[in-house]
Parts: C-alpha cells; structure tokens; sequence
C-alpha cells in the first residue's frame, strides 16, 4: 500500500512534467509519454499484473489532458504494461542499456498500440503514416529519458533507507 | 502488486483493466462532451493551471532555444521565403490601402457585421499538446473569461482554429490543422466552396471543390460563414499551395498553407461568436 503510494506520488510529479516542461521541449515534433515509460518501469521491475494496473492509473491520469476519447491511452497501456511484464520475467537485468532499450522499444509498441486502439475505437484520423513516424520519434525520446524514469521508479518501489538486494527489491536498474 | 501471482488472476486483471477502460471510452464518446468525465477533466486543467503558467514563463527562453537547434534548416528555408514574399507584399501594400477604404464603404453600404465588432479575449499560449498525436494549444483564458467551446480562435494573419475543451481557468484550442478539423471555407477569387480539411504536417486540404472551379495557386481561402457555420464569414484560413485534378475525378484536389503561423504563436484572439448551430 506504501509502495503504491509512492508509485501514485511519482506518477503525479511525471505528469506534471508531461504537460507543463515537455510541452516545450519537442524533438522531431514529438514527445516521449514519461506515463508509458514508467508503466514499463513498473512491468520491468514488478511483472505483467503490476504493469497493466499502473499502466491503467498512467493512462487514465494523461487522458485527463487529451483530446481523444477518455481511457484510450489507458486502454493502449494497459495492454502495454501486461505485455512488457510477460516479456520481462525472460530478460537478464545487469546490464545499463536494458532500460533504454527497453524503455524505447516498449514506447515504441505502446505508441503503436495506442494508434491500432484509436483507429479500432473510432479514432481513425490517428492511423496515418505521419502518426507511426512521430510514434517512432517519441521512442527514440523516451530511449533517452528512460534511465532517469527507470531509476525514479526503481526508489520508488524500493522505499526511502531500502537497499539494492533487499526484499521486495530487484538489482539491475 | 505482488511480483508471483498465478496466471488466471493475471489474465483476470487484465480482462478487468480492458473492460473497465473500453467502458471509459464508451462513456466519454457517447457523453458527447459532457457529464462527471468532462468535469474531472476541467478540475484536473484548472489544478495543474498555476504550475502551467509558472513552467511556460520559466521556460521560454530554453523553449526558444530547443526549438531553435531543432529547427534550425527550417528556419532558414523561412527566412529566405519571408523575404521573397516581403518583396511582393510592399508591392501590393499601396494597392491595398485604396481596396481597404474601398472595402469599408461596401460593408457600410451592405449593412455587414465588422469582424472587428465581435467581441473578443486577448489570450496567451502556455503549453502546447501534451501528446503526439493531435494539434491543441493550451491558453490561459477559460469559462471565467467568457470563453466556451466552439469558439473560433484567430491572429491577425487568420484562422487559428476553435476552442475544443473549457475549464474555469484554461482552454483548449483545436488547430485547424488537426485531422479531426473541418472549416467551411470560400475561395476568395473562383468564388467556389468547400471544407478545409487538417492534414499531417500543418497543411489543409481543400475537398469537395468541383473540378470546374478555376482554383488557381495563392489564392485566398477564407470562412464561408454559411448557415449555421461556427466561424463568422471571411476570417483568412490559407493560401491555395497546389492544386491536380486526376482524370475521372469530380472534384480537384487542393492542397493549402494556413495564413496563420499555427506552429509558432504566443498570442491569440477567442472570439465570442455565437453558435448556433455548431456546424464547421
């Protein structure tokens, strides 16, 4: 329940990063969804259950701020979060470049998630070509944010004074 | 969020989660810009409003910047563009002036509403869209300041686009370049009619324009203000950048560039237009 606290409390300070900073700081037109990469923070570090509820809560807290219909980046990261969960439990977690890879290839999967939902749900003005190449530009963002986004995560589910290797924590990241 | 948890109650959560989010969707769509949904969404714009206008201060500078370094090639292409088109323009500008004093006595003999008598609320950008796949603007003026959804959005070059969502303390702004945008349009010169489109990339595409309209390129496109329409008659929305027309086809393909800098704009105008029917 503290944990999840925690979790709420970063997702919030992410959230308002997205709409106030990153609003200003665009490459290539896009931005990384600092929400989606932290809900790959939490599938890597916690599993696929753990991935889909977080992705859930991220993806409804941002449709607060967009355009589309409500619960469609929810619905899009929900999948997201369960997918990059299943995945995880097969990966080796020492190296550094797991959470940009994983953070950029998973943004890239959930964008594309994202478009093929809003196209099936009505929103077909998101499947075009352009949509999949601003897609691929906020992957590459989120690749470049995804250590800083992995790292908060990983204090937040370890707990203020917790140590790496301690239980309930998972070294790697 | 325990890390082992067997597969049914995963695969059950999951099942939860996608249902309660497709509910969501179903909720909000069929709401049609209305009820608790609308609500939330308003208080959580007006919460984050402060924090907004502070970031958007604080941060100009390094915006200028950022968007600088990225858009460098851009900005030069723009500048030797702007200077062509200043040449022609202070051309045209004496001619102007004596069309101008003419305009005015034709809208003062045909009884016309002035553009400039629409009551309307000078508004600053704060933020642009917080996602990738739509074109919004964020503006510090809201429902307390008399703007409400729907209405129309502009600068001195022209159309911007129209208010999409209102909270207390902020609004949204919907570009015309958005793809889910259409505004009922008139070409100044051929005199034909039809709806330009959002296109990917800041561009318009003019559609249901017949292919005997002699549309030629530069032409002037403005508001048509048809019945019922949102926008009031003869707002500039864009310049006509290409046209083909296809063997076979009933109607031309138009491409357009907006007047308006919709990509670049710190300032706007809301004006207080009546809706009366909520139509393009």
């Amino acid at each position: 329940m503290i944990r999840a606290s925690r979790l709420g409390v970063l997702l919030a300070a992410l959230l308002l990063v997205q709409i106030t900073v990153l609003t200003h700081v665009r490459i290539a037109g896009a931005v990384p969804d600092l929400g989606l990469v932290a809900t790959l923070a939490v599938a890597y570090r916690l599993g696929p259950e753990a991935g889909a509820t977080f992705g859930f809560a991220a993806g409804a807290a941002t449709d607060l701020f967009l355009q589309t219909p409500f619960g469609l980046s929810a619905l899009a990261w929900v999948l997201t979060g369960y997918l990059a969960g299943v995945i995880q439990e097969g990966l080796v977690r020492s190296a550094w470049w797991v959470p940009p890879l994983f953070g950029g290839l998973g943004a890239l999967v959930g964008g594309a998630v994202f478009l093929a939902v809003g196209a099936l749900v009505g929103q077909e003005q998101l499947w075009t070509g352009r949509s999949f190449r601003l897609a691929v530009a906020a992957a590459g963002y989120a690749a470049l944010v995804s250590p800083l986004v992995f790292a908060a995560v990983s204090a937040a589910v370890r707990g203020p004074g917790a140590r790496v290797g301690s239980p309930g924590a998972r070294t790697g990241w | 969020m325990a890390l082992s948890r067997s597969a049914p109650r995963r695969r059950s959560v999951l099942v939860l989660l996608v249902l309660t989010s497709l509910t969501l969707i179903t909720v909000d769509v069929r709401g049609g810009g209305g009820g608790p949904l609308r609500t939330l969404k308003d208080a959580s714009a007006d919460l984050f409003a402060p924090a907004q206008e502070a970031v958007d201060d604080a941060l100009a500078p390094v915006a200028d910047w950022f968007d600088g370094v990225f858009s460098a090639g851009d900005l030069r292409a723009e500048n030797r563009r702007l200077r062509r088109r200043l040449d022609a323009l202070e051309g045209r500008a004496a001619r102007s002036r004596a069309a101008l004093a003419e305009n005015r006595q034709l809208r003062a003999l045909a009884r016309l509403p002035f553009l400039e008598d629409v009551p309307a609320v000078v508004a600053e950008v704060v933020a642009g869209a917080p996602g990738n796949f739509e074109s919004t603007l964020v503006v510090n003026k809201g429902r307390a300041d008399g703007v409400v959804p729907g209405m129309p959005v502009v600068t001195g070059a022209g159309l911007v686009g129209r208010i999409s969502d209102a909270s207390r303390r902020r609004a949204t702004v919907l570009l015309i370049t958005d793809r889910t945008s259409g505004v009922a349009v008139r070409l100044v010169r051929s005199g034909g009619t039809g709806v330009a489109q959002g296109r990917p990339g800041g561009r318009l595409r003019l559609e249901f324009v017949t292919a005997e309209t002699p549309v030629r390129h530069g032409e002037l496109v403005v508001t048509a203000g048809l019945q019922n329409s949102a926008f009031p008659a003869g707002i500039p929305v864009a310049r006509v950048a290409s046209v083909r027309r296809l063997p076979g086809e009933l109607t031309k393909t138009i491409e357009l560039t907006p007047t308006a800098e919709v990509g670049r704009l710190a300032l706007v105008k809301v004006l207080q237009w009546p809706q009366p029917g909520g139509g393009g």
